[in-house]
């Protein structure tokens, strides 16, 4: 299940800068795995050529650390379940993968935004106020009326 | 600073154009649309000059801040343009606030949080996008990207809404609740846009905010707007004070209005709701429109200067006065 803290959070396990944290800490593996391929190619519109190699239709031939922030987040939480990440590095484009490594395990993240997560019914726990939402509205208006942003 | 700046900076791949016109411009939307590539590009090219094969056109200098020893340099830094990418951990706290404030510097961020310590304008918030594929550049084989705002506020016909919010709590609001017929109420500040229109949303309403400072809150609104609220029809004018300022109810030089980045010096204003409202007390001063923040004075509240500044409003959103 996707569970979101919104806002500030102070945990040991929380990564602010996922960028960074990714190109210091990714195994090769993570970048061929067919779901990281597909995520890969959705967000960035870059084919990998090898757990070293991108092939990114804007940037030409460039090495897994130049992959978007966004990409790499998504990475890093389907295949790091040890730390939070600080989803805020996600664009909208990354929610529907962020729900889909959701239903494939227990995922926690930060945000400090209103990610908009789509017209379609999802569970989603807010953290922070241990109420789990089902819809956009319902995720705006308990994150809002608490002021959790 | 004053003053509106083009930028374009690129290199054998990607071409970057951005104009900055104000002290602080965001830049947030979609993963992977290149905001993270700019800034290095920029880095990149302030640390190796032309040997970094990048060029960067300004006509001042554009730098980059990190979280490295970033309150000592920010310190030092006179009229450039600073680029900060998300990463920077120092972005929400209140001591960059304070540097930002009189600060001779405009600066460009990246971030998705809302940075609600610095007044920035709905209007300066803007996405990348790649306009490769327009006629101006289709035959170039270079990526090209450009700004886009990314909150145009859809002012649609509510007429007669049956609750108008006003952000501001004095003046702004005095003049308002009489242009609704005492339909106002005061949020008493941007952080309370929201609770008040979700305290009334069973009806037709209009807010009314400061769109110059508005920017922290305007991500948070829209998107509880589009999801809950379809009835609250969002106006963002400057402010209050630019609304008198081009109502033509005192001289006031077009330039002001139009080209308000010539005047309105970041050094002094941390935002242009500021300019206004200073420059509108300055040029009123022991005249009849004498303005002050806190009390509309009388001769503002007469029918025909309430007629004269509504007609810079949109037309769809005034009330109907038979």
């Amino acid at each position: 299940m996707l569970k979101i803290y919104y806002g500030d959070i102070d945990s040991e396990k929380y990564i602010f800068n996922p960028d960074v944290f990714f190109n210091n800490s990714y195994k090769d593996e993570w970048i061929t795995d067919s779901f990281s391929e597909q995520m890969i190619k959705d967000i960035d519109g870059s084919d990998v050529v090898g757990p070293r190699l991108i092939d990114s239709p804007f940037l030409g031939a460039i090495p897994t650390e130049r992959l978007s922030g966004g990409v790499k987040t998504l990475i890093l939480m389907n295949n790091d379940s040890d730390h939070i990440f600080n989803a805020s590095a996600c664009g909208d484009n990354c929610a529907p993968w962020i729900l889909k490594i959701g239903q494939r395990k227990d995922l926690t993240i930060r945000l400090g935004y209103l990610m908009d997560f789509g017209k379609e019914r999802f569970d989603i726990e807010i953290v922070n106020l241990h109420q789990v939402v089902h819809t956009m509205k319902e995720l705006s208006e308990a994150v809002l009326d608490c002021h959790l942003l | 600073m004053i003053g509106k700046y083009e930028i374009e900076v690129y290199n054998n791949k990607v071409h970057y154009f951005l104009s900055i016109k104000r002290n602080i411009t965001i830049l947030q939307g979609n993963s992977a649309t290149g905001k993270t590539e700019l800034i290095r590009l920029i880095q990149e090219h302030e640390a190796n000059g032309t040997s970094s094969g990048i060029t960067l056109i300004c006509d001042l200098k554009c730098t980059v801040l990190t979280a490295v020893d970033w309150e000592l340099r920010l310190s030092s830094m006179s009229n450039q343009i600073v680029f900060i990418d998300e990463t920077a951990v120092f972005l929400r706290s209140q001591k960059f606030a304070e540097l930002v404030k009189g600060s001779d510097n405009y600066f460009v961020i990246v971030s998705r949080d809302a940075l609600s310590q610095l007044p920035y304008s709905v209007d300066e918030i803007y996405g990348l996008k790649n306009v490769s594929d327009t006629q101006k550049y289709k035959t170039y084989k270079r990526i090209y990207n450009e700004m886009y705002k990314l909150y145009h506020l859809d002012i649609h016909g509510i007429k007669e809404p049956e609750t108008v919010i006003t952000e501001d709590s004095n003046s702004g609001y005095e003049y308002f609740n009489m242009l609704y017929g005492g339909r106002c109420i005061s949020a008493h500040g941007k952080s309370n846009v929201y609770d008040n229109i979700r305290g009334v949303q069973d009806k037709t309403v209009l807010a009314i905010v400061d769109g110059a400072a508005f920017g922290s809150e305007i991500g948070k609104v829209i998107r509880y707007l589009e999801t809950g609220h379809a009835n609250c029809t969002l106006y963002a004018p400057e402010s209050f004070e630019f609304l008198i300022l081009s109502a033509g109810l005192i001289d006031v030089p077009k330039a002001v209005i139009e080209e308000t980045y010539l005047y309105a010096d970041s050094k002094q204003y941390m935002s242009w709701e500021e300019f206004y409202s200073s420059y509108l007390s300055d040029i009123t001063r022991n005249t009849i429109f004498q303005y002050s923040k806190v009390k509309l004075a009388e001769n503002y509240k007469t029918e025909s200067a309430i007629a004269k500044i509504a007609t810079v409003m949109p037309e769809a959103i005034l009330p109907d006065r038979n």
